[in-house]
């Protein structure tokens, strides 16, 4: 049985016509160009659907095959074997497996060995450089939302002593440092690395007639600090976008962004609840009740209609309140 | 399916003929798909390791589908090379986001040596792929020096930053014609002749292209905000805002295919090689169809439609493609002392790059 093929010598681009053969182990062609060759030293390129297959001599020299046909009787009759990997991607029934196997593994990765990772990194984080990260944050911030507070020391002082008084009724209430600044985006509290908590005066004023609500803000707030949350979602945040680039960024940069955006923040609603039920549990111990918190999010919601769920940052405040009010 | 064409130039001899050789590609959607879940999962499971297989197997599918004058190519990259080479750019990238942390000279330091250490890469890594690419049975190469890649790839985009971006084709220009100029196929050297004003005219096209785009994004915008304050709901105004953040979305996919099948056929119809030389006739508008309707599936199909997208592109572009081949193909001869510095180069893949075939 002979095949027609096209050789190359590698030498120069030109085309010889031959017929190859195989007998007793070893190649040979003959027409425009005649050689010999053992089998064991000739590699022969993965099977496909349309292309051509190579059969490569040790010096770089070889054959084109276009009769598929032919070529897959010759290397049955020669006991050639595809590799596992090049056999996998020829089955439809091995790439769905792999597929299954594949969302699995994904799906485990990314609700367990993440969050495990990102925890792990943030409780191991050295103080230097959560310290550090802290410091960055609270410069950025300052630089381009936040001033100088126009609270009257007094009245700081009050918030301050009021809110350490509640956050010591916790056995393990993290350390933490409350700053006050005045806003350019309105009410917000934040929770930086490295303990700081960030209350701007537009929230106090807010909140100025009710003390109890404000300090079921900084309780949510402490949660935050608690789980430490801001260091596990920069972890998370550039891991989630390494492996989406890793998966897409093959095909598409702006579709390689898409699942990091969904999955971050789908991560920090997570977060929110968290922080609710860790302020909810402090509210409670000091005796002022989950509805605090439910109250102050009431407020602070104002008249705001929150957008489809999925894609805010902070589940809709009508589901944590609802949540909230559950908890009593 | 080639056709035989007397050539427009007068020449000397009476026979003196040019064929036109089409590019064909024979990959297909479901073949890709295969091969890549089946890489993508071996990645997943050995931890990233295998990804420098996956790479040189995708990559010699890519290869060895598209056929040139009934001949394919082939792709001789290492993975072990290709991996050392990952290593070192996952080392410096976490470096990297270790050291952007923290306030200080230490990443600053670090982004002027990637900076400075860019135009030497890039060149390496062109080295590499060339030199690992193959077609006849002769290897390409790339010739070059550190100090014309620093001109290329540092001085002039430098320049046209300085310049407010107006030197930017001028800088494009060089960069191709430093990649084209200056590869080679066996002993011979490809030769490019796009001058700066042609780049110039491709830049002043895909400008009034943006901007014809963005004005009418601007007055959807402007109609559905018109429209939604006059009903004044909040909800609806998010529903508005949602549909201006989809249209930027498929805009901004758009524009690149567009401009890259644009400066695909500046480039390939200026490129030659020997007496034969190369031909593209990539149709924006139809291109633009594609990267349209491909963003629509692997929407609508939560990606899976990913590598049949990919191939479609792929085909159509390769297939754009010819090579007039005056005389005859057979003459071309492999460079003996060839690839000896690139091969060994870990770091020189640590840059995918693409050369638009």
């Amino acid at each position: 049985m002979s095949i027609q093929a096209s050789y190359f010598d590698g030498k120069t681009s030109r085309r010889h016509q031959v017929m190859l053969e195989v007998l007793d182990g070893v190649a040979s062609i003959s027409g425009d160009a005649s050689r010999r060759c053992p089998l064991p030293q000739l590699r022969v390129s993965e099977a496909n659907q349309r292309g051509v297959r190579l059969v490569t001599f040790p010096d770089g020299a070889y054959l084109e095959v276009e009769d598929q046909e032919g070529f897959a009787r010759m290397l049955a009759a020669t006991g050639h074997t595809d590799t596992l990997v090049s056999r996998l991607q020829q089955s439809w029934r091995a790439t769905l497996l792999a597929a299954l196997a594949m969302a699995a593994a994904v799906f485990l990765l990314w609700r367990l060995g993440l969050p495990l990772a990102a925890d792990l990194v943030a409780s191991n984080l050295p103080p230097a450089v959560e310290r550090r990260l802290g410091d960055a944050t609270l410069q950025a911030l300052d630089a381009r939302l936040l001033a100088p507070s126009q609270l009257q020391p007094e009245q700081q002082q009050r918030i301050r002593t009021r809110f350490s008084t509640l956050a010591d009724s916790a056995e393990d209430a993290p350390r933490f440092e409350l700053l006050f600044r005045k806003s350019r985006v309105g009410p917000n509290a934040l929770a930086l690395p490295a303990g700081r908590i960030v209350l701007t005066d537009e929230l106090v004023t807010l909140l100025a007639d009710d003390e109890n609500a404000l300090m079921a803000v900084l309780a949510h707030e402490l949660g935050h600090l608690h789980h430490r949350h801001l260091v596990q979602r920069l972890v998370h945040g550039a891991a989630v976008g390494a492996a989406g680039m890793a998966l897409f960024g093959d095909a598409s940069g702006l579709v390689a962004t898409l699942p990091a955006l969904m999955l971050d923040l789908h991560y920090s609603r997570e977060a929110e609840r968290e922080a609710d039920l860790y302020a909810a549990t402090l509210l409670k111990n000091a005796g002022l009740g989950p509805d605090t918190l439910a109250t102050a999010l009431e407020r602070l919601g104002g008249d705001k209609e929150d957008g489809p769920a999925y894609l805010s940052t902070h589940p809709a405040t009508t589901e944590r309140i609802a949540h909230l009010r559950e908890l009593r | 399916m080639s056709a035989i064409t007397p050539a427009t130039a007068p020449s000397f001899s009476t026979e003196h003929l040019v064929m036109v050789e089409p590019v064909s590609f024979t990959g297909t959607g479901g073949e890709y798909f295969r091969i890549w879940i089946t890489n993508t999962f071996l990645s997943i499971i050995t931890l990233g390791i295998y990804s420098a297989w996956a790479k040189v197997r995708r990559t010699r599918y890519f290869y060895g589908n598209t056929r040139l004058a009934g001949a394919s190519f082939d792709y001789h990259g290492e993975p072990k090379a290709i991996l050392k080479g990952r290593a070192v750019a996952v080392v410096l990238l976490v470096a990297y986001q270790l050291l952007s942390g923290m306030p200080g000279t230490a990443a600053g330091v670090l982004a002027l040596l990637l900076v400075a250490a860019l135009p030497w890469l890039i060149w390496k890594s062109l080295q590499f792929r060339l030199y690992n690419s193959s077609y006849r049975g002769i290897r390409f190469g790339f010739g070059g020096s550190a100090r014309v890649a620093y001109i290329a790839y540092l001085l002039w985009p430098v320049l046209s930053s300085l310049t407010a971006f107006l030197l930017a084709p001028m800088a494009h220009q060089r960069i191709k014609r430093f990649q084209h100029g200056e590869s080679r196929y066996g002993t011979s050297r490809f030769h490019f002749d796009a001058g700066v004003g042609r780049f110039y005219l491709l830049y002043l096209k895909a400008f009034l292209v943006l901007v014809a785009g963005s004005i009418a994004l601007g007055l959807l915008l402007g109609s559905l905000l018109a429209a939604y304050s006059r009903r004044g709901a909040p909800p609806e105004a998010y529903r508005g805002a949602l549909v201006f953040v989809v249209a930027l979305y498929v805009w901004a996919t758009l524009i690149y295919p567009v401009f890259s099948a644009m400066l695909q056929n500046l480039v390939w119809n200026h490129t030659g090689i020997g007496p034969h030389r190369f031909e593209s006739r990539a149709r924006a508008g139809r291109v633009a169809f594609i990267a349209l309707t491909n963003l629509l599936a692997i929407l609508c199909t939560l990606g899976l439609y990913l590598p049949f997208a990919k191939m479609r592109m792929m085909k159509y572009r390769l297939e754009s493609v010819a090579l007039l081949v005056d005389g005859s193909l057979d003459d071309f001869v492999a460079d003996a002392q060839a690839g000896a510095g690139a091969t060994g180069e870990g770091v020189a893949d640590l840059l995918d790059f693409d050369l638009s075939l």
